[in-house]
C-alpha cells in the first residue's frame, strides 16, 4: 500500500479530527461529504481521506479550505437513513494531502502517506509518565473512575503518540489543537502539546468544578430561605395571622386612596406602603413603618370645622360659662368678627395670665365652644425636652411625633382651639430648650410650614387658635411672649365670687353631691361667710371646694336617713366646716410704730403685706433687710431710707433715731419678693420709726417711690386693692398716676374704699402718719 | 457528543472505539488424532490476496478483502462487512512448533491443517 502517491475522495470534517486507529461514528449530510463518501464506498477497499476544514462553518469547502494533515481511513459500517448517512470509520494512518484532483461534486485528493512516528529517548518516556498522571487527575475530577482507566491505557497501549492520540479523541479539545497533535511529526512533540492541553483543561475543570459548588451552595441556601419562608407562612396561616397583615396593608392602602393628602405626603405615604409590603411583619421596621403611614393618613390635612360666626351666640355662651372677664370677651368677639370679613385670616395667639382658680383654662373650653372649634388642651408644665414639642427623627427607636402634631390628630382636624398650659413653667436644660421651639410653632410667619421630625414633611399649624395660660409673664422669655397677645385675667372680688357662687358653684356641687335646690339652701350670707372666713385667694377653686365639702356634709344627713330640707344658717359653719381660717381680723388692729401695710402682687393674686422696721441700739447707722428680698426691692428699701434722713427738717424726727441701725423685714420670710412697688410703704414704715408714731391701721399703701421723693406708678393695681378689700382695708394709698386703672374695679368694691392719691412721698405720709396730717409741714 | 458518549460508559478500551489494527476474521480451532485444524472465516477474499505464515507455534493470515462493484450505478444503502486489510494471529495451544500440513479455500472458508513438529518443552 505504501505507494509514492495515492488518489482518495475527501470527506471534509467539521470541528473534529480522526486520529489513526481510532473509531469515529459520522453523520454525513452535505452533499459533497455525501458523493465522496459514496464514491470511497464503490471502492474495493472503502478508504477514503479524511481532513478537517479550517472553518468549521465552511458550508462547501475546496481543497484550500482544508488542513494538509489528514487521515486515511476505512468505512466500517454505514447506513443510510432518509438523505443521510450514518458511518462508522476507522482511522488507517496519517497522510499529506498534496494536490486536489477534482473539486467537484467532491473532492479528491493526491496524497501521501506519512510514517508512524518512532522517536524515542528518556526524554519521551518521563513526558508520557508525566502526560498520564496529568490525565489521570483530570478524569478525576470529571470521572472518578477514570483513574483505572488510564492504568490500563498505559499498560495495553505501548505507542505513546496512540496514547496520545486516544487522549485527545477523550477530551474535548478544541479543533487547532487537535489538529496540531496529529500534525506532530514526533513523539515527542506530540506528548509536550498534549501536555500543556493537558494542564489547560486541568485548570478550566477545576474552575468549573468550583462555579459548579459556588452556584450550588448559593442555590441551597436561597433553598433554606424558602423553606423556612414556606414553613412561616403554613404556621402564620394556621395561626389566622397571615390574613390579619395582608388586611391591614390593604386596610391602609384603602383608606390612603379615600383620603385627600398634599402631593408630597401622598408621595411619601405611597413609597412607605410599598416598602411595608415588602418587610416582613416580624421585622422592626414593620411597625414603625406602619405607624408612620398611619399617622400620614389620620393627620388632618385639609380637614377644617366651619367656625360659627354667629356673635350674638357666642357672647352668650361665653357669657353662661363664665362671669365678667370683659376684655377676653371682648377680644373674642372682635376675632369672630374679623373671620367674618376675612375667612382667611390667620388665628390670633392668645395668652391668658392671671392667678390659679380665675378660670383660663375653662374660658379656652367655653372659647372652642362658642366658636365651634374642636379643644385639645396640653400642659406645657415642666416640660423640659425639645424633642417633646417637636418629635423625635424617625431613625431613632420608639420615636414619636411631637405633641402639637399628636393633638392635631386627635382633634382630627386643622384649625382646632390648642390650649397650651402653664407656657411660664417651661423647663429647660442639655436636652434642649423647650421655649425656643415654641417660637417657630407660635410665630403665624412660620407655623404654615411647621416640621415635626418625626413627621418630616411640612404641615400647616396656621388655622390653629393657640392659647396660652401663665400666672405670670416674668419666667417666659422676651421673644416668646413677643409673639403672643396678653390678656390679664384678674382675681375676683368677694361680690364677684359671691356672684360666680351663686351662679356657677353652688348649683355643681349640689349637682356633684346628688341634691336638689329644695333639699339644701344656702344663702348669700353663708357664702360670704365661706369667701371671707374659710377661704383666702384670688380665683373660686377653694370655694367651690368649701361648698362642696357643705354639700357633702348634708348629702351625709340625707343618706343617713333624714328628709327635712336644709337651709344652712352662718351659725352652723363652725360645725360642718371647723373653725374659721382667716379672720378679718387679721388686719392689724394696733400697729406699732415702724409697721406699714403695703400691697404686693404675686402670682395668686394680691396680698395685703406688713413691712416691719425696727431700731437697732448700735453705734453704726447701717441698714439690715430681710424676708428674701431681691436686688430692686432692697435698692428701694435704700433709697426710702435715704429719703427720709434727707429730710430732718420737715418731717419730726427723733434725733436719737437717727444714729441707730435699722433692721427691715418683710414676711413672710420664706416667699421671695421683688420689685419697687413697696416703695412708699417702706419709707412710711422707716419715717414712723423715726418719728416713733404708728401709722393709721385702716390704711394701706403701694408705689415705687424716687430719691426726690416723687411716687410713680406700679403695676397690678386691680389684684392689690381687691386684696386690701378682701383684708378689709378700706383705705388705700396709690400712685397718682394709677388712678385710671381704678375703671377695672367692681363698682361695688370702688364704692367701699376710700382712694388717696398721691405724687409725692410727703403726700402719703401725710394720709398714712394721723399726726403729720395736723402738722402739714411737708410740701 | 464525542465525548459524552465516552465519558457516559464503556470507557476507553471497552469500547470498540480503538483497535489495533484490521479487521480480523473469525477463527475455529479442532484438535483431531493426526493434527490441528484451523478454520479461517474469510468469504469473499481471493485467494491471491491471501497469507499464511508460521512462525514458532502461532499461526499468522493476513490479507485484503475487496469489494467489487456488481450492480450498474450502485448506490451503497448499508455496509456491515469489514473490508480492506486483515490480520489475524493465533497461538497453537501445543506448545511446540508447527508445520502446515495442508491448506484449502473451500466455500468462502480457509481451512489449514497442522502438525506439532517437536515435543512441547
Amino acid at each position: 500500500m505504501n505507494v509514492e502517491t495515492m488518489s482518495l475522495p475527501v470527506l471534509p470534517l467539521k470541528n473534529t479530527v480522526l486520529f489513526p486507529n481510532l473509531m469515529m461514528p459520522l453523520a454525513v449530510g452535505r452533499d459533497i461529504s455525501l458523493r465522496a463518501v459514496e464514491e470511497a464506498a464503490d471502492r474495493e477497499d472503502k478508504n477514503l481521506l479524511l481532513i478537517s476544514q479550517k472553518d468549521p462553518d465552511q458550508e462547501d469547502p475546496v481543497f484550500t479550505d482544508l488542513f494538509h494533515i489528514g487521515t486515511r481511513g476505512v468505512i466500517k459500517k454505514l447506513e443510510r437513513s432518509e438523505d443521510r448517512l450514518q458511518l462508522v470509520v476507522h482511522g488507517l494512518e496519517r497522510v499529506e494531502a498534496i494536490e486536489a484532483e477534482q473539486e467537484h461534486p467532491f473532492i479528491i485528493a493526491r496524497f501521501r502517506s506519512l510514517p508512524p512516528l518512532e522517536d524515542s529517548g528518556a526524554e519521551i518516556d518521563a513526558l508520557r509518565q508525566s502526560v498520564l498522571e496529568q490525565a489521570s487527575r483530570l478524569f478525576e475530577l470529571i470521572n472518578p473512575q477514570a483513574r483505572q482507566a488510564i492504568s490500563r491505557l498505559d499498560r495495553e497501549l505501548r505507542d505513546p503518540a496512540q496514547q496520545v492520540y486516544l487522549l485527545a479523541s477523550l477530551l474535548t479539545l478544541d479543533l487547532e489543537k487537535e489538529q496540531s497533535l496529529l500534525a506532530a511529526p514526533t513523539r515527542l512533540e506530540a506528548l509536550r502539546l498534549m501536555h500543556a492541553f493537558l494542564a489547560h483543561e486541568r485548570q478550566v475543570a477545576e474552575l468549573r468544578q468550583q462555579i459548579a459548588s459556588q452556584a450550588q451552595s448559593e442555590m441551597s441556601r436561597q433553598q433554606r430561605e424558602y423553606m423556612l419562608r414556606q414553613q412561616m407562612r403554613a404556621i402564620q396561616d394556621e395561626l389566622g395571622e397571615r390574613d390579619g397583615e395582608r388586611s391591614e396593608i390593604f386596610d391602609l392602602r384603602q383608606r390612603l386612596e379615600e383620603t385627600r393628602l398634599p402631593e408630597e405626603a401622598h408621595l411619601e405615604a405611597e413609597r412607605e406602603l410599598t416598602r411595608l409590603e415588602r418587610i416582613p411583619v416580624a421585622a422592626p421596621d414593620y411597625q414603625l413603618t406602619r405607624s408612620y403611614v398611619e399617622l400620614l393618613i389620620e393627620l388632618p390635612w385639609n380637614k377644617l370645622t366651619d367656625d360659627n360666626l354667629d356673635i350674638v351666640h357666642a357672647r352668650r355662651v361665653l357669657d353662661d360659662d363664665h362671669y365678667d372677664l370683659n376684655e377676653v370677651k371682648d377680644r373674642i368677639i372682635e376675632q369672630l368678627a374679623v373671620l367674618k370679613l376675612n375667612p382667611e385670616a390667620k388665628a390670633p395667639i392668645l395668652c391668658f395670665v392671671g392667678p390659679p382658680g380665675v378660670g383660663k383654662t375653662s374660658l379656652g373650653q367655653s372659647i372652642a365652644r362658642s366658636l365651634g372649634r374642636k379643644f385639645e388642651r396640653m400642659s406645657l408644665g415642666g416640660l423640659h425636652d425639645e424633642a417633646e414639642l417637636r418629635g423625635h427623627r424617625r431613625t431613632y427607636i420608639g420615636a414619636m411625633p411631637g405633641r402639637i402634631i399628636q393633638a392635631v390628630r386627635r382633634a382630627g382636624v386643622r384649625n382646632p382651639l390648642l390650649m397650651l398650659d402653664e407656657i411660664d413653667k417651661l423647663g429647660r436644660d442639655f436636652r434642649g430648650d423647650p421655649a425656643s421651639a415654641m417660637l417657630e410653632i407660635l410665630d403665624p410667619a412660620q407655623n404654615n410650614e411647621f416640621r415635626d421630625n418625626y413627621l418630616n414633611l411640612p404641615f400647616d399649624l396656621s388655622r390653629v387658635f393657640f392659647i396660652t395660660t401663665a400666672n405670670t409673664l416674668d419666667t417666659i422669655p422676651r421673644p416668646l411672649l413677643d409673639r403672643m397677645e396678653v390678656l390679664r385675667l384678674s382675681g375676683y372680688s368677694d361680690e364677684e365670687k359671691l356672684f360666680i357662687a351663686r351662679q356657677y358653684l353652688v348649683d355643681r356641687q349640689r349637682r356633684d353631691t346628688g341634691l336638689t335646690a329644695e333639699q339644701l339652701e344656702i344663702p348669700d350670707e353663708v357664702i360670704l361667710r365661706v369667701i371671707r372666713r374659710y377661704t383666702r385667694e384670688a380665683g373660686v377653686r377653694e370655694l367651690e371646694r368649701t361648698l362642696g365639702r357643705l354639700c357633702r356634709k348634708v348629702a351625709t344627713r340625707f343618706a343617713r336617713g333624714e328628709t327635712d330640707p336644709v337651709r344652712i344658717d352662718p351659725e352652723d359653719l363652725g360645725q360642718l366646716l371647723g373653725p374659721e381660717r382667716f379672720f378679718e381680723e387679721d388686719v392689724r388692729q394696733q400697729m406699732a410704730p415702724g409697721v406699714a401695710a403695703g400691697l404686693a402682687y404675686t402670682a395668686t393674686g394680691g396680698q395685703v403685706l406688713y413691712i416691719e422696721a425696727v431700731l437697732l441700739p448700735s453705734s453704726s447707722r447701717e441698714l439690715t433687710l430681710t424676708g428674701q428680698l431681691g436686688d430692686v426691692m432692697r435698692e428701694s428699701a435704700r433709697a426710702a431710707l435715704s429719703f427720709i434722713r434727707s429730710q430732718p427738717g420737715r418731717l419730726p424726727l427723733i434725733k436719737e433715731n437717727l444714729d441707730m441701725g435699722i433692721h427691715i423685714h418683710v414676711p413672710a420670710g420664706a416667699t421671695p419678693k421683688d420689685g419697687p412697688s413697696a416703695g412708699v410703704a417702706l419709707a412710711t414704715a422707716i419715717a414712723s420709726l423715726y418719728i416713733g408714731k404708728p401709722m393709721r391701721s385702716d390704711t394701706a399703701m403701694t408705689g415705687e417711690i424716687t430719691l426726690s421723693g416723687l411716687v410713680l406708678p406700679v403695676g397690678g393695681i386691680k389684684e392689690k386693692v381687691l386684696a386690701a378689700h378682701r383684708a378689709g382695708l378700706r383705705r388705700l394709698i396709690l400712685p397718682r398716676q394709677n388712678e385710671q386703672d381704678l375703671v377695672d374695679l367692681p363698682p361695688a368694691v370702688r364704692e367701699e374704699m376710700e382712694f388717696i392719691f398721691a405724687g409725692h412721698v410727703g403726700e402719703a405720709l401725710a394720709a398714712a402718719l394721723p399726726d403729720l396730717e395736723e402738722q402739714q409741714s411737708v410740701a | 457528543m464525542k465525548q459524552d458518549e465516552l465519558l457516559g460508559h464503556n470507557f476507553l478500551l471497552s469500547t470498540p472505539r480503538f483497535q489495533r489494527s484490521l479487521w480480523e476474521p473469525s477463527v475455529d480451532v479442532y484438535q483431531g488424532q493426526e493434527g490441528w485444524l484451523v478454520k479461517f472465516d474469510l468469504a469473499g477474499v481471493r485467494l491471491e490476496d491471501l497469507e499464511l505464515t508460521v512462525r514458532g507455534c502461532q499461526l499468522c493470515v493476513r490479507g485484503v478483502r475487496r469489494d467489487w462493484k456488481i450492480l450498474q450505478g450502485q448506490r451503497a444503502w448499508s455496509i456491515e462487512i469489514a473490508y480492506n486489510e486483515f490480520a489475524r494471529t493465533i497461538e497453537m495451544p501445543c506448545g511446540g512448533a508447527i508445520e502446515i500440513t495442508s491448506s484449502e479455500y473451500r466455500d468462502g472458508m480457509l481451512l489449514v491443517v497442522i502438525c506439532e513438529t517437536e515435543a512441547p518443552r
